[in-house]
């Protein structure tokens, strides 16, 4: 792979932000505390989200692809994001399109698969990585060295959505710092921008999903009290719309439509849509087939289903976050479909007010990730800015007769756990399958089925005796795990849970082998890189705890955290990968204690109102204060 | 758990949203893990846990039905709707003829009845929420369990009224 030589590893790693759209995507980054769009050698900002796989083996990704999609329609993937984390057997798969997909043979994993150029297949999450690839490199050549990125998703992704993403990075060789909802990077963007306090909705229409997110913006702190939306509605299906028209008036029958006849009714359907933005009305061509007027009229007649829904979804999330739409400070437009005038009449309607759109409503969200990635590095200038999101589904687990148990509520703030008790069904049973379920429906056949596994060895009791405990965690990513453990023997079985969709751990590690020039010697190279960077950032992080908060120091308890700070930096400087990952560990059960009682401090300090960094910066003010205070927080 | 000593506020049914508000984005700046991107492992590691914590009592306290449990189980008392008192028949029969009403406008389409009936159920679960805030200040326990019981039924009814207006506008 070509792309890893333009690392410069003496340049300083500069953290990215990168919106992975369903039609464009973008990278950016923060340059004087000001995020910038960056572009590349022909000054585009925007890289189409197109890949084309050609038979010669060569991967194309961008505008050339896209114009390598007439030609070549089934090799071209478009819009790959609306495949991300589905399966096989999605409904996504059988809308209007030019593409060939692989069903899974038995004992392979449920993914979308299509077939490109000479038999290759390959997965959705391998062509979002050509994308994110393509952006890092165009990030290199400008920045010299890539740090972390932030990765933006719809708010309204699935966890499937959101693993399927993360796993691209991974392939694609980013770090990823954060996936971050598209609507919150948004608003962080205007809210730099703007320093105004007050509730703000997210308009987010996009090429293949739609978002609405309503933020409470106070005091630097993005907190989202409700977020609803489709991550299968947006300007894509605003296409399909019209090129269904034309299609229809054009006397063809499905089984006439070859793939090279849908694509390139679909990029003109596409381009009509465009137009009709400044125009009344459209001539639109199908070559050998005659020409076809569409009027704008007719256009928002076909799309008033697509505005539709996003109302009800808009109304919901109102309703979720307990407002009037008259309580709202603002609304943020975000989207290339936003642009459409229709969909901006809609959206003041609904509001009761006119949509904000002063920054490009596609380059947004890349801004808005440019700003968090900068924050999380640890450059980023204002410590008082942070976002606290939610997950946009209920979890829960099936129970007794298909019906779904809701373990976490839709808009819980993320992160988050829950645990929910379970008990056997029959005498005797020694083995229990939980499946996973997200979403709002009662039955969990209507819901998505994450993850399903069976818990074995339970000790043989009467019916409803056994117990066994479920608990989920979502990260801050708003990505979920989930543990079991059985009660009554107190034995703890961390189960592996097996996606229903997309690719396991081992596949993703495999590929990233297969597209590594040297696979596993330059795998044990990049870890021992790894490692050193983590082993010296945490010897730091130490070094200042221990500056800040001697006084919670137990006897003897420094003179270990030293020792164990000084074997990390010794084995940071050999060659052993497994050596450094040990001694960070050790480490890491060095300062256990401390940091616990670092962070109840901490908890004292938040609930008087106080914050932490005041703390740090006068340790002798902090001296007692626990003691002090601690009566009052019972 | 005590969702109430995580929040650093009383043990009472009566809370300042307001105020409650503004303490858990102060534990969020001291706890989320977007704060502790570049600490120690073990402290990444405490902070989630105690971010967690803060979110689930959050989650604890705001929401009506499970703060009454959660002062109930500190209370010592069961909760759960397997080991709660049957509801009055008086009640279970009102509820019914109540369900079967808004089933009724549901199905004549019929937006300003549905809006109608939601409304007097939301009135009663105000007064619930009252008189579970009195009880709870008086130190009751047990004897609360009926009006736990009753915004139970109410959510379900009101959850049911959501359903159709998303049906109705979607």
């Amino acid at each position: 792979m070509a792309l890893f030589e333009i690392f410069d590893p003496k340049a300083e790693p500069r953290p990215i932000g990168i919106d992975l759209g369903t039609t464009n995507s973008l990278v950016a980054y923060v340059a004087n505390e000001r995020p910038v769009a960056i572009a590349d050698c022909d000054l585009a900002v925007l890289v189409p989200s197109v890949v084309t796989y050609l038979s010669n083996g060569d991967v194309v990704v961008g505008r050339r692809a896209m114009g390598l999609a007439a030609e070549h329609p089934r090799d071209t993937i478009a819009s790959v994001k609306r495949f991300m984390g589905r399966g096989a057997d999605d409904p996504e798969t059988r809308r209007l399109g030019p593409y060939e997909f692989v069903a899974p043979q038995p004992g392979e994993p449920n993914s979308v698969r299509f077939r490109v150029g000479e038999g290759r297949v390959v997965t959705p999450v391998e062509v979002s990585a050509e994308i994110l690839r393509v952006l890092k490199a165009q990030a290199e050549d400008k920045l010299r060295r890539v740090g972390g990125a932030v990765i933006t998703v719809p708010a309204y992704f699935d966890d499937a959505q959101r693993q399927a993403t993360k796993d691209a990075a991974r392939l694609a060789d980013l770090e990823v710092l954060r996936l971050l909802n598209e609507p919150t990077a948004a608003a962080l963007a205007y809210g730099v921008e703007k320093k105004q306090d007050g509730v703000f909705a997210v308009y987010d229409l996009g090429g293949g999903t739609f978002d609405v997110t309503i933020l409470l913006l106070e005091h630097g702190v993005f907190q989202v009290r409700s977020t609803g939306g489709d991550s299968q509605l947006g300007g894509d299906d605003m296409d399909r719309a019209i090129a269904h028209e034309l299609l229809r008036s054009a006397g063809f029958v499905e089984a006439r439509q070859t793939a090279h006849l849908v694509r390139r009714v679909l990029d003109q359907a596409r381009v009509a849509k465009h137009q009709l933005t400044d125009h009344e009305g459209v001539q639109v061509e199908i070559p050998g087939h005659g020409s076809f007027e569409l009027s704008r009229a007719r256009f928002e007649t076909l799309i008033a289903p697509i505005l539709e829904r996003t109302g009800t979804a808009c109304r919901r999330a109102l309703k979720d976050a307990g407002l009037q739409a008259e309580e709202l400070e603002g609304v943020i437009l975000v989207g290339g479909a936003t642009r459409v005038p229709a969909v901006r009449r809609y959206v003041a309607g609904l509001f009761k007010r006119e949509p904000l759109a002063d920054i490009d409503p596609d380059e947004v969200v890349a801004l808005g990730a440019a700003l968090q990635a900068d924050l999380l590095a640890g450059v980023g200038r204002s410590d008082d800015v942070l976002l606290l999101d939610v997950i946009p589904l209920s979890l829960g687990i099936e129970v007794g007769g298909g019906v779904v148990d809701k373990v976490l509520p839709r808009n819980s703030a993320i992160p988050c756990a829950a645990r929910a008790t379970y008990t056997t069904q029959e005498d005797g049973q020694t083995g229990f399958e939980i499946q996973v379920v997200q979403g709002e429906r009662e039955l969990s056949a209507d819901n998505r089925s994450l993850a399903k596994f069976t818990l074995k060895g339970i000790p043989p009791l009467p019916a409803g005796m056994a117990r066994l405990e479920v608990m989920f965690q979502v990260d801050a990513d708003g990505l979920l795990s989930v543990h079991a453990k059985e009660l009554t023997t107190g034995i703890e079985q961390r189960i592996a849970v097996k996606p229903s969709y997309g690719l396991d751990d081992a596949t993703v590690e495999r590929m990233l082998l297969e597209a590594l020039d040297h696979g596993e010697s330059d795998l044990k190279l990049r870890r021992l890189a790894e490692h050193r960077v983590e082993a010296h950032r945490i010897v730091e992080a130490t070094k200042k705890a221990l500056a800040a908060d001697a006084d919670l120091l137990e006897a003897g308890e420094l003179a270990k955290i030293e020792e164990a700070c000084a074997r990390a930096t010794a084995s940071a400087a050999g060659t052993d990968p497994s050596r450094v990952r040990a001694d960070i560990e050790a480490l890491d059960a060095a300062t256990k204690a401390f940091a616990g009682r670092r962070m109840d401090r901490a908890i004292v300090l938040a609930i008087q109102g106080r914050r932490v960094d005041a703390v740090e910066k006068s340790v002798e003010h902090a001296k007692g204060i626990e003691a002090a205070h601690a009566p009052e927080t019972r | 758990m005590d969702p109430f000593a995580t929040l650093g506020i009383p043990r009472s049914y009566e809370i300042d949203l307001s105020a409650l508000e503004k303490t858990h984005r102060e534990l969020s700046r001291a706890l989320h893990p977007d704060r502790h991107v570049g600490s120690m492992a073990s402290e990444r590691r405490e902070a989630l846990a105690r971010a967690i914590e803060v979110n689930e009592a959050w989650r604890i306290v705001r929401d009506p039905i499970r703060r009454a449990e959660a002062l109930l189980l500190l209370r010592g008392v069961g909760v759960g709707e397997d080991r709660e008192p049957q509801a009055a028949p008086e009640f279970l029969m009102e509820m019914l003829e109540q369900r079967e009403e808004l089933s009724r406008s549901i199905a004549a389409r019929d937006p300003d009845g549905v809006r109608k009936l939601a409304e007097a159920i939301r009135a009663r679960a105000a007064e619930a929420e009252r008189e579970l805030s009195r009880g709870f200040a008086k130190g009751e326990a047990s004897s609360l369990l009926g009006r736990l019981g009753e915004l139970r039924f109410y959510r379900r009814f009101l959850d049911e009224v959501s359903a159709a207006e998303d049906e109705r506008t979607g």
